[in-house]
Formats: C-alpha cells, sequence, structure tokens
C-alpha cells in the first residue's frame, strides 16, 4: 500500500514536471534498495520503468547525503571470459509504451559511500532526472530481496 | 596510491572461457545421458570433479589461521569469489544463499560459507570478515596479499578476477561470478553461475546432502 502511494505520488510529481498533458508520463513501480552489509559502503536501487506514449531516457539520478555520497546509473554485464563487471552508463533509454527493469544483475542505481547502513524497512528518497519528463522522486524502499 | 593493486592481472585470466565452454559441454551431455550421479542438480557440474583440497588461504575471520576449502565432514563448504565494495553482484548472490539456507532448517548447520576476496587491498581483514557475517553469522574470510597464493586459489576454481584503476582513479573489479559447492574431500561438486535462483540452490544443496557428502 505504501509501495503504491509511492508510486502515485512519483507519477504526480512525474506528469506535473512535463510541459505536455501527462500523455507522455513516466510510470515507476516497485523502487527498492537491498539491505547493506555494515561495513558495505556501496548499495544499489532498483525499480522497473514504463514510459507512456513517448519514449523518454533517464539521464542521471541523484540522493540526499544524509544517505549515500553519489548515486550514479550502473550496469551489470558478463564478458565473453564469463567475468562478471559493472560499468557507469551515461542514459537508460525507455522505449515508448514499454518498460525497462532495473534489476540485480543488469540496470542499476548504485548509491556509493553509504552515510549509514541500508536497513530493511527503511525509506528514502531518490530523484531520477529523465530527458523528457524531468525530475521525478520516487521513495525507495529498503529490503533483503 | 597503491601501485601494486592498480594492475592485478591474475594468470588465471584466461581461464573461464575454457571453463565455460566446457562447462557447458558437461552440462549438455550430463543432461542428454541422465547420469545418475548428477541429474536433478541445476548448477553445472564438472567432470572429473575439481580438486580444491590443495587450496588453503589466511581465514580473517579466525585470527588469520589458514582455512583449507574443504567441507566439515557430511557438510558442504560454498566458496565465493567477491569484493565487498561490490554492490549488485556479490550482496544479490550472498542474500540469495542466505534465503536458500534459511529454508534449509536444521541442515543449514551443515553448510559453511567462505568468501575469497579479490581485492585485499580494499578489503581489510576487519572489513572482510564484518561483511562475510552479516551474511552468515560464522562465516570465514579469506584473504591473502600474495598474489601468486591468490591466482593459484582462482585457477584451482576456474574462477578468475581482474582489478584496474580507470583514469580518474576508481578501481573496477572484475570477476567470475560464481559460487562453488565444496565436499569433505575438497572437490567441487557443483557451481552456481550468477542468476541462480534460491530455490535451485536450495535443491542443489538437498540434493546433495540427501545422496550423502
Amino acid at each position: 500500500m505504501k509501495r503504491a502511494l509511492a508510486l502515485i505520488a512519483a507519477m504526480a510529481i512525474g506528469i506535473s514536471a512535463c510541459s505536455d498533458d501527462g500523455s507522455g508520463g513516466i510510470e515507476i513501480d516497485d523502487p527498492w534498495a537491498r539491505t547493506s552489509a555494515t561495513v558495505q559502503n556501496a548499495g544499489a536501487a532498483y525499480m522497473t520503468i514504463t514510459a507512456g506514449d513517448t519514449a523518454d531516457a533517464l539521464v542521471g539520478v541523484s540522493v540526499d547525503t544524509s544517505v549515500a555520497g553519489m548515486a550514479q546509473l550502473h550496469e551489470s554485464t558478463m564478458g565473453a571470459d564469463g567475468m562478471m563487471m559493472m560499468n557507469a552508463v551515461p542514459s537508460i533509454e525507455v522505449p515508448a509504451n514499454a518498460s525497462v527493469s532495473l534489476e540485480p544483475g543488469g540496470y542499476h542505481v548504485m548509491l556509493m559511500s553509504l552515510a549509514e547502513p541500508l536497513v530493511a524497512g527503511a525509506e528514502f528518497d531518490l530523484t531520477l532526472e529523465f530527458e523528457g519528463a524531468g525530475d521525478v522522486v520516487v521513495t525507495v524502499t529498503v529490503r533483503d530481496a | 596510491m597503491g601501485h601494486g593493486v592498480t594492475r592485478q592481472r591474475g594468470s588465471a585470466r584466461h581461464v573461464p572461457s575454457r571453463f565455460a565452454s566446457t562447462a557447458l559441454a558437461l552440462a549438455l551431455v550430463s543432461g542428454a545421458c541422465g547420469d545418475g550421479g548428477t541429474i536433478g542438480l541445476a548448477g553445472i557440474v564438472r567432470e572429473p570433479y575439481p580438486d580444491v583440497s590443495t587450496v588453503a588461504l589466511p581465514d580473517e575471520s579466525r585470527g588469520g589461521q589458514s582455512f583449507t576449502t574443504a567441507a566439515r565432514e557430511e557438510g558442504l563448504l560454498m566458496v565465493y569469489f567477491g569484493y565487498t565494495a561490490c554492490p549488485d553482484i556479490c550482496p544479490t548472490t550472498l542474500a540469495d544463499l542466505r534465503r536458500a539456507m534459511q529454508a534449509l532448517g536444521d541442515d543449514a548447520d551443515r553448510i559453511e560459507v567462505a568468501m575469497i576476496t579479490v581485492d585485499p587491498f580494499r578489503d581489510t581483514p576487519e572489513i572482510l570478515t564484518s561483511y562475510v557475517q552479516a551474511f552468515f553469522a560464522d562465516g570465514h574470510a579469506l584473504r591473502t596479499d600474495d598474489q601468486a597464493a591468490l591466482d593459484l586459489a582462482a585457477k584451482a576454481f576456474g574462477a578468475a578476477y581482474e582489478v584496474t584503476m580507470t583514469a580518474d582513479g576508481e578501481i573496477e573489479v572484475a570477476h567470475t561470478a560464481v559460487l562453488s559447492v565444496v565436499d569433505s574431500s575438497g572437490r567441487i561438486l557443483v557451481q552456481w553461475p550468477f542468476g541462480m535462483t534460491v530455490e535451485d540452490m536450495q535443491n542443489d544443496i538437498e540434493f546433495l546432502l540427501d545422496r550423502g557428502v
């Protein structure tokens, strides 16, 4: 229920940021971050992003320093040699009327220099910057998986 | 800083591609002929079982005493090569393993977990121990500054890693994200690539414990 409220809030902000009637609105579903081990200095947040009739792109992300020193868009990939690696990506494209998942092993928001461990049940705001929809603030819930 | 760690190009660098194709071939073969010894396992079985009983590294969770990568009698040891500054892959795998072990009930007491850091420069003994034990209360934190010893361990497990520093000074780590399931003789019975489900992990563990280890 809390998640649904956060989603509605996020959509409302997203739509209000749009210059058109909102039909190109962005929808964010199930934003969550994994609990972090006490000494772990990096965390990751995940979600599903759905675009409306207009394609959009997630081009940036930011978080309050009370949560983490920096947030970046990253992608984990498997190289030809079977090694997993992680790279920063400049943007994540969301085609019109389609969804893109940020999920373990793929795209994710990397949270660097965590101010405090991410504890199950906690919530924090993440500001997503879209090329078309502008800034969308989502409330991320921390959980184990 | 730390020129020594900016280029940790392990000698095991080229192992996985060979391993991957071999493992795939083996998986296909065992799937096709229904080998009674391995059928029912979701992970990758390499035969003959790779021997890692010769791998011994300092266990920082036990005051640095040498830990040999073999399970206790009638138990299983899960071995993972990773690093603590890993936000996505490592915690996903370790959290999934923890969930699989929680689903095992009393049998979880027969399972031990060891993490070998591929980033000993940043993963101090204290950081590594706290990290591993945040997931597994009795987890083993294996760490060495001896590049050759780490490379030998990686080679025995068919693991590879690469630690490099980017132009702007950020340390980047690439690694094979595989969990190896080892028996008390120090043989790798099955390996789980990234993405194995909690249910498959649980089923594989139960299968192996039921079969007798």
